[in-house]
């Protein structure tokens, strides 16, 4: 987003969907989950770091293979910040693979005067999908 | 020898006339027979009336059971027994006669007689603590240790309520008149009005808020949801979802504001320009048609990321027209050419599928499908409904509602009245299906004997503001049913893992949510207040005086109920009659951006007579309870770590309670001496005494008023400078959050009150609990939507 934000920056002025409009109020929509199951964790801006910490521990320890760790635009960075810890207490144990893409947002345009019609649009947001693995056996960190 | 004798004829001495005078005779013999038809009619009454059977007619026990004598003197019998006191004790009929199905109906009906009952009202009362309110007998909350557990199924799960008592109220007219009845009604600073171009294409739904006719910002009525259904092409019809506690109010004033419009037109005797103007309004009035509909549809609501998942398996669209031209209803709305969408709508809900929470659909969207019997798609064991798949749905749709998808033929109320007559009970499907059913476990989806059945889901967006709540929370879907298909539906959602809930987890939903559940200002919650006062002060003085709190002691004048014109009268310094909740949507959030940034709040109108609703989160640890005071903190009190105390107040009562307690017992003393004096004496009079003590039981005695008069002053004359600390408003309801990790509440404010906490720069206010000394600290922010 910031990239296009740069280059876009003179054009960002005339286009009505970046300026403040009074007819419209923004509202976010939660946007769409990959898979969910025991192992996948969203980390997001309000979680606690240091519980979300001791879950991935707790489910690497007790014989999860793989736990699967996604993050979301500003989340990113506590997303990274997550898997680095593991990596460093889980030493030699574990290893990271990382993917990164692009997730579309939706955000509705919610009027705000009886004369104008809902409306929605989309944005875009990097997301990090970052998968820790062991690679040694059970125990070894013990 | 004495003559035997007595005729004259035979040798006696009297001579008989020859002729008897039956007058004289019967005028001699007249008081005899009075006496004897008096005793005939009204026989002395020292026996009763099995003790006067005869001798072969009696029968051992007579007097304890009535079954024993002839039907004909049982209800004599019963009415003596009534009137000698005892009350007749009749033997309650044996289960088994009970239970039969005649039986059952008749005491079902008999219980239904002066309140509603909703479908699945029997499922409910095998499981839930039943409670009357608002005219209908409803589910309170579940019998098992459910709290949390609902709270886990409203924000991870799925938790269902029956909320078929919402009343849908009909409006037919054209556009313009609806618009011109709730322009009186409504207020534009509220929000979007009900004829906004957002609205009036049908696919989505909105609240608006009710006043009274001219009033606003006074007179609120209550938050109703609407939305416009398009019937065909060009016809729109208004749906209105009131509530039963304002039902009834709502009705009134729609109903006077087309009366009003009728009788402008005898009233037009003015110039020719306003008369004309005048009769164009009036016969615009009486176009518009308002019916109320009870008990036309059923509506479920479910809450949670995961009521998708149960809705897309419980239910299952049909696609092609061909296989059910069979269902009567859908002959009917193929005779009236109305189209079904019936492929559209199957892929729209295909595709739709995929979505893995409602908070991702459009934000009230209205989708109508017509779908097969709920019983065929209900798995055998209580599963939980999960959408596993990696594809991802088409965004195209999400970002914008198909035209297409409002469509429904349940809105057309002859459609609804064919399902009902043609309705498959339960008994008639297991029959049918163990008849025609070849392997067992494989169900025939396409059979013509059972109904397919129109729907109308409403979306829900629940929290949209990441600041405020997490985004998403509350999140769901309304279902609209067609009448007497409401249990197959609910049982369906339950086996597909959907948790039940009552009126309890509304309340506590709206409060995690931070929204308002019944505001002061509407006639429905000052109704709401007084229940709870009267339940709670029951509850209170039910303790022995030793165990009460006392609540002068602690300077909380009205620990069950808030006293808000009392709290306004004080902070305005004069009398507030009437006073109102802010919900004018530019300044709320003005309000909001002035406490983050600790700015002055500017002024307007009535603002007096204005509380502002404002959610209170505790700073740190703390515990919060309804009722519980919002106070003015000192400029000291934010900073420093001291926590601050309220001191203990004298209670002045104490004394004249102890002396009143010593006159009473004297009092009863004497009595009991009298009595027994009585008693030896007279045994008549002791009888009058004793009904007249009888009498007085149910209601309390002088002495029982004073002394809870003297324990809660139910006259309040100030509330603001009791307390240490000033006090600014109440807390209508609190709780634990567990969205928050923290207590949270919601309660008003006074205006003035604010004006003063951001006058010194502060936006923090202090906290105290009804039974507690202790002030905590606690951030305040404004409830934007009310």
């Amino acid at each position: 987003m910031a990239d296009e934000n740069n280059q876009k920056k003179k054009q960002d002025n005339k286009n009505p969907k970046r300026t403040p409009n009074k007819k419209f109020s923004i509202k976010k929509r939660l946007p769409v989950r990959p898979v969910e199951g025991n192992n996948v964790i969203f980390v997001t801006k309000k979680t606690n770091f240091k519980a979300q910490l001791d879950k991935c521990c707790d489910l690497l320890t007790k014989g999860e293979k793989e736990i699967i760790l996604h993050g979301l635009g500003a989340a990113i960075q506590r997303c990274c910040n997550l898997a680095l810890q593991l990596e460093i207490l889980f030493s030699g144990t574990c290893q990271i693979e990382v993917n990164t893409g692009t997730v579309d947002l939706i955000d509705d345009l919610e009027p705000l005067t009886d004369d104008v019609e809902f409306g929605a649009q989309v944005r875009h947001s990097s997301s990090i999908h970052i998968r820790i693995f062991r690679t040694a056996m059970l125990g070894a960190n013990q | 020898m004495e003559p035997t004798e007595f005729d004259a004829a035979l040798g006696g001495t009297e001579h008989l006339p020859h002729t008897a005078n039956s007058l004289k005779f019967a005028a001699a013999r007249s008081i005899e027979i009075a006496t004897m038809t008096e005793s005939i009619l009204r026989p002395s009454k020292t026996k009763l009336i099995f003790q006067c059977l005869p001798v072969h007619m009696r029968r051992r026990v007579m007097s304890h059971n009535c079954k024993r004598l002839p039907r004909r003197l049982r209800l004599g019998h019963l009415e003596q027994l009534k009137k000698s006191g005892s009350p007749p004790k009749q033997k309650r009929p044996s289960r088994k006669f009970r239970r039969r199905p005649t039986n059952l109906l008749n005491e079902y009906n008999r219980r239904q007689k002066n309140k509603v009952w909703l479908e699945t009202h029997i499922w409910h009362a095998k499981r839930f603590h039943m409670v009357e309110r608002w005219g209908h007998r409803l589910a309170y909350r579940p019998c098992d240790k459910a709290f949390r557990a609902c709270y886990r199924a409203s924000s991870a799960h799925c938790l269902l309520q029956d909320i078929s008592y919402y009343t849908p109220i009909q409006i037919k007219g054209q556009i313009d008149s609806i618009k011109d009845i709730f322009s009186n009604i409504t207020s534009n600073n509220c929000g979007l009005g009900i004829c906004a171009k957002a609205f009036l294409r049908g696919n989505r739904r909105g609240t608006i808020n009710l006043y009274m006719k001219d009033c606003y910002p006074f007179g609120f009525v209550g938050k109703v949801e609407f939305l416009w259904v398009c019937m065909n092409d060009s016809n729109l019809e208004l749906w209105l979802f009131v509530h039963p506690s304002q039902v009834n109010q709502v009705e009134l004033l729609l109903n006077d504001i087309t009366k009003a419009g009728m009788s402008m037109i005898t009233s037009s005797t003015e110039t020719e320009i306003i008369a004309t103007k005048k009769r164009k309004i009036s016969t615009k009035y009486s176009e518009v048609q308002i019916n109320i509909k009870p008990k036309l549809f059923n509506r479920f609501r479910l809450t949670g990321p995961k009521s998708h998942a149960v809705l897309v398996k419980s239910l299952k669209c049909v696609k092609d027209v061909e296989k059910v031209e069979t269902n009567k209803w859908i002959e009917h709305s193929i005779q009236k050419n109305t189209n079904l969408f019936l492929k559209e709508k199957y892929d729209y809900w295909e595709n739709v599928s995929l979505v893995n929470s409602p908070a991702q659909m459009p934000p009230g969207a209205i989708i109508g499908l017509v779908v097969k019997d709920p019983r065929l798609s209900r798995p055998s064991k209580r599963t939980k409904a999960e959408i596993k798949t990696t594809k991802q749905c088409n965004i195209e749709l999400l970002l914008n509602n198909p035209p297409y998808t409002p469509r429904s033929p349940l809105w057309d109320e002859t459609v609804c009245d064919i399902i009902k007559k043609n309705k498959v009970t339960n008994s008639e499907y297991i029959e049918h299906i163990t008849q025609t059913q070849l392997v067992p476990g494989e169900v025939n989806e396409d059979d013509p004997f059972l109904q397919n059945l129109p729907i109308v889901l409403l979306q829900r967006p629940g929290s949209q503001d990441s600041c405020y709540k997490k985004v998403g929370y509350g999140s769901g879907w309304d279902i609209i049913l067609p009448a007497e298909y409401g249990l197959p539906f609910w049982l369906t959602f339950i086996m597909f893992g959907a948790r039940s809930g009552g009126l309890r987890e509304t309340e506590s939903v709206a409060l995690e949510m931070g929204e308002i559940y019944m505001p002061p200002d509407s006639e429905a919650g000052v109704l709401e207040e007084m229940r709870l006062e009267s339940e709670l002060k029951e509850k209170y003085f039910k303790r022995p005086p030793s165990k009460r709190v006392n609540y002068i002691k602690l300077a909380v004048p009205s620990p069950f109920k808030c006293p808000w014109s009392v709290l306004l009268k004080d902070w305005s310094n004069n009398k507030q009659e009437k006073f109102y909740v802010l919900r004018d949507k530019v300044v709320l959030e003005e309000l909001q951006v002035c406490i983050d940034r600790k700015k002055k709040i500017p002024h307007f109108d009535n603002c007096d007579a204005c509380l502002i609703p404002v959610y209170i989160k505790v700073e740190g640890k703390g515990n919060l309870t309804s009722h519980a005071m919002i106070c003015l903190p000192l400029p000291q009190d934010v900073c420093s770590k001291n926590t601050v105390m309220e001191p203990h107040h004298t209670d002045e009562n104490l004394k004249l309670r102890r002396q009143k307690r010593q006159e009473h017992k004297k009092l009863l003393k004497q009595k009991r001496r009298r009595q027994i004096k009585l008693k030896t004496k007279q045994k008549l009079l002791n009888q009058v005494t004793k009904q007249k003590v009888k009498q007085n039981k149910h209601e309390l005695s002088d002495y029982v008023k004073n002394m809870r008069e003297l324990w809660l002053p139910s006259s309040i004359e100030t509330v603001r400078h009791v307390p240490i600390r000033q006090v600014m408003g109440y807390i209508s309801k609190a709780a634990f959050s567990f969205s928050e990790a923290k207590c949270c509440g919601i309660g008003y404010v006074a205006f003035n009150a604010l004006n003063q906490l951001l006058e010194q720069k502060i936006n923090q206010v202090l906290i105290r609990n009804t039974t507690s000394r202790k002030y905590t600290l606690a951030n305040i922010n404004i409830i934007k939507s009310p």
